[in-house]
C-alpha cells in the first residue's frame, strides 16, 4: 500500500470572518466552527480558544488532541467508520496541517484528566506545548447520559478537525513524504536479506474513557488483526481515552505514530517493515489470553524475525504486554517492548505489575510517578476545579500560590509509550 | 498484602482477575475473579443470578482456603 503524505505547515492561527489557509496562516471563522461542533443536538454550547507555544496558558482537562487532515486522492476519507464512510484507507494522497492541533478540553465525564502547559516546566513534558492549539470546550444539554456526552465531544473534535483539513484540499503541500509497504511475497522477493519486522500496537480498551476505536469499532470487541501501517495516517484508529493522560495515545499520536515513522525510515535499508498488528487490553482474563495467543499466532504465520510491541496505559495492561512478549518470543520471534514505569515518587518500586525473563529488551517512556511543580499560568482554558482529584494529584496538589504539585502522569503525553514524548536519558 | 499476611502464619486466598500478576507476586492460593472493574460480581446479570455467582466465588475461595497446596495453585 502506498500513501503520499503532503505536509502543509501552519505558522499561525487567527480567528476571522472567513475560514481559509493563506501563506501558512490558518484563519478560522468561530461561527463556522461552532456550527460544525453543534451539529450534534447533545451539545448545548461550545467555545473556541487559541493557545500558542510560549504563552502562559494551561489547558485542562484535555480529552483528545487531533491533527487536521484531508484525503485528496484514493479510497475513503479521514476517520473512516467515524466521520467518513467505512472504506479501507491508507493509499493515495493525504494532506496534513502540521504544527497545529485541535484540542478538546473542559469538564468531560467521570475523570477530568490531562494537562497541557504552553510554557514553563510542564511544557517540557508534553509534545502539545509545541503545537498551535485550537481548543474546543463543549457544554452538553441537560440530563444527558455521561457516555453520550463523552461520545458527543469525541465526535465533535473529529468533525472540527475534518472541517479544518478540508481547507487544505486545493493547496500545494510544503513537503511530501511517501510511505509504501509491500505485500508479503513482494517484500520477501525484494528484500531477501533484510529482517522482516512488524509493529504490534496494543490499544487501550478497558471501558468508558479507556477506549480506542478502529474504523469505528470499539477495540475491546476486536480480535488481533493486521493492518497496513499507512491506514492509521488517515485516521483508521482514534482515541476515546485520556485517563492518566501521560501514557494514553491521543488521536494525534495514532496519526503520527513514531514507531511507524521510524520503521518506515529504516524500511528497505536495515529491515523490511511487513505490517502493523493491532491488539487490545481488555478487562477479562480470557480476552487477555485470547488476544495474546492470536497476536503470537499472527507473528508466527507471517514468519517475522522481530517485532516492536508498544503498550498503552499501565497496571493490568502490563500483563497483556508480558503475555504478548512471552508468547511471541516462544514462537521464535524477537521482541522489543515499549512501556513506561510506575516506580513510585522515589523511583525505587517495581516498575511494572508483571514481568518475565523473555522481556529482555525494554524501552521505557519514563517514570510517571516523578513529581514536578507546575507554576501558575495567567490563563486556564477549561477548569482547575477537579485538579486535586486526578490520577497523579492529591489533596495538596493545588497550592496557595496557585502552583500545582503533581506527578508527571497528569501531563498529556509525558511518558507516551510510542516514544512520542520528550523524556530521555541522553 | 497476601504475602505479608501469610508470613504472619495465616493462609490467604487471593481472589483476582489477572491471575498471572498474582502468580508473579507470589500468592499461593489463587481464585480467578470475574473482571477487573467488577471482580466479585457481574452487572450484566439479573440480581438473582449475580447473587448465585457471588456465592459460588466465595464458596470456592473458602474451599481453597482449607485445601493443602504444594506451591502456587490456581483454583479454576
Amino acid at each position: 500500500m502506498r500513501l503520499e503524505m503532503g505536509h502543509i505547515y501552519i505558522k499561525d492561527i487567527q480567528f476571522a470572518t472567513e475560514s481559509k489557509i493563506e501563506d501558512g496562516v490558518l484563519y478560522v471563522s468561530e461561527e463556522a466552527l461552532k456550527a460544525v461542533a453543534l451539529e450534534d443536538e447533545k451539545l448545548k454550547s461550545v467555545s473556541f480558544d487559541i493557545a500558542k507555544p510560549g504563552e502562559s496558558v494551561r489547558i485542562t482537562p484535555v480529552k483528545d488532541v487531533i491533527e487536521p487532515r484531508v484525503k485528496v486522492e484514493g479510497r475513503g476519507g479521514i476517520f473512516p467508520g467515524v466521520i467518513a464512510k467505512v472504506d479501507t484507507v491508507g493509499s493515495g494522497k493525504t494532506y496534513a496541517l502540521k504544527g497545529m492541533a485541535v484540542v478538546t478540553a473542559g469538564k468531560i465525564v467521570g475523570f477530568q484528566e490531562g494537562i497541557i502547559d504552553m510554557t514553563g516546566p510542564g511544557a517540557d513534558y508534553t509534545p502539545f506545548s509545541k503545537t498551535l492549539n485550537l481548543v474546543m470546550v463543549a457544554e452538553p444539554v441537560e440530563d444527558i447520559k455521561p457516555h453520550d456526552y463523552e461520545a458527543a465531544v469525541r465526535f465533535a473534535g473529529f468533525r472540527v478537525a475534518v472541517y479544518l483539513g478540508e481547507l487544505a484540499r486545493n493547496l500545494q503541500p510544503d513537503e511530501v513524504k511517501v510511505y509504501e509497504t509491500l505485500t508479503i511475497k513482494e517484500g520477501i522477493l525484494k528484500y531477501p536479506d533484510l529482517p522482516r519486522v512488524a509493529y504490534v500496537q496494543m490499544l487501550q480498551s478497558q471501558g468508558l474513557l479507556h477506549d480506542t476505536y478502529v474504523y469505528g469499532v470499539d477495540a475491546k470487541k476486536i480480535v488481533p488483526t493486521i493492518m497496513s501501517p499507512t491506514e492509521i495516517m488517515d485516521g483508521a484508529i482514534v482515541s476515546g481515552n485520556c485517563v492518566s493522560a501521560c501514557d494514553k495515545n491521543p488521536t494525534y499520536v495514532h496519526q503520527n505514530n513514531p514507531v511507524i515513522e521510524d520503521l518506515f525510515a529504516e524500511h528497505g535499508k536495515t529491515l523490511n517493515f511487513v505490517c502493523q498488528i493491532i491488539t487490545n487490553e481488555n478487562v477479562y482474563l480470557a480476552d487477555k489470553m485470547r488476544s495474546s495467543d492470536w497476536t503470537a499466532k499472527i507473528c508466527k504465520m507471517l514468519d517475522l524475525d522481530g517485532v516492536i510491541v508498544s503498550q498503552e496505559g499501565f497496571g493490568n495492561p502490563d500483563t497483556d504486554l508480558i503475555m504478548n512478549c512471552k508468547k511471541i518470543e516462544a514462537e521464535g520471534v524477537k521482541t522489543v517492548i515499549i512501556t513506561d514505569e510506575y516506580a513510585g515518587r522515589d523511583g525505587k518500586s517495581q516498575s511494572l505489575a508483571d514481568a518475565d525473563a523473555a522481556a529482555d529488551a525494554v524501552v521505557t517512556g519514563g517514570n510517571a510517578n516523578q513529581v514536578v511543580i507546575l507554576p501558575p499560568m495567567d490563563k486556564v482554558i477549561g477548569t482547575l476545579a477537579y485538579v486535586n482529584k486526578i490520577a497523579g494529584a492529591s489533596e495538596e496538589t493545588l497550592r496557595a500560590d496557585g502552583s500545582l504539585e503533581v506527578e508527571i502522569q497528569v501531563i498529556t503525553g509525558a511518558t507516551n509509550e510510542t516514544g512520542f514524548g520528550y523524556l530521555s536519558a541522553r | 498484602m497476601v504475602k505479608e499476611i501469610e508470613r504472619a502464619g495465616i493462609p490467604v486466598v487471593h481472589v483476582c482477575t489477572v491471575t498471572p500478576i498474582s502468580m508473579t507476586v507470589g500468592a499461593n492460593r489463587i481464585v480467578p475473579a470475574v473482571a477487573i472493574p467488577h471482580p466479585l460480581g457481574n452487572p450484566a446479570l439479573e440480581a438473582g443470578e449475580e447473587k448465585a455467582l457471588r456465592r459460588k466465588l466465595v464458596e470456592k475461595a473458602l474451599g481453597a482456603l482449607t485445601t493443602e497446596v504444594d506451591g502456587q495453585t490456581i483454583f479454576e
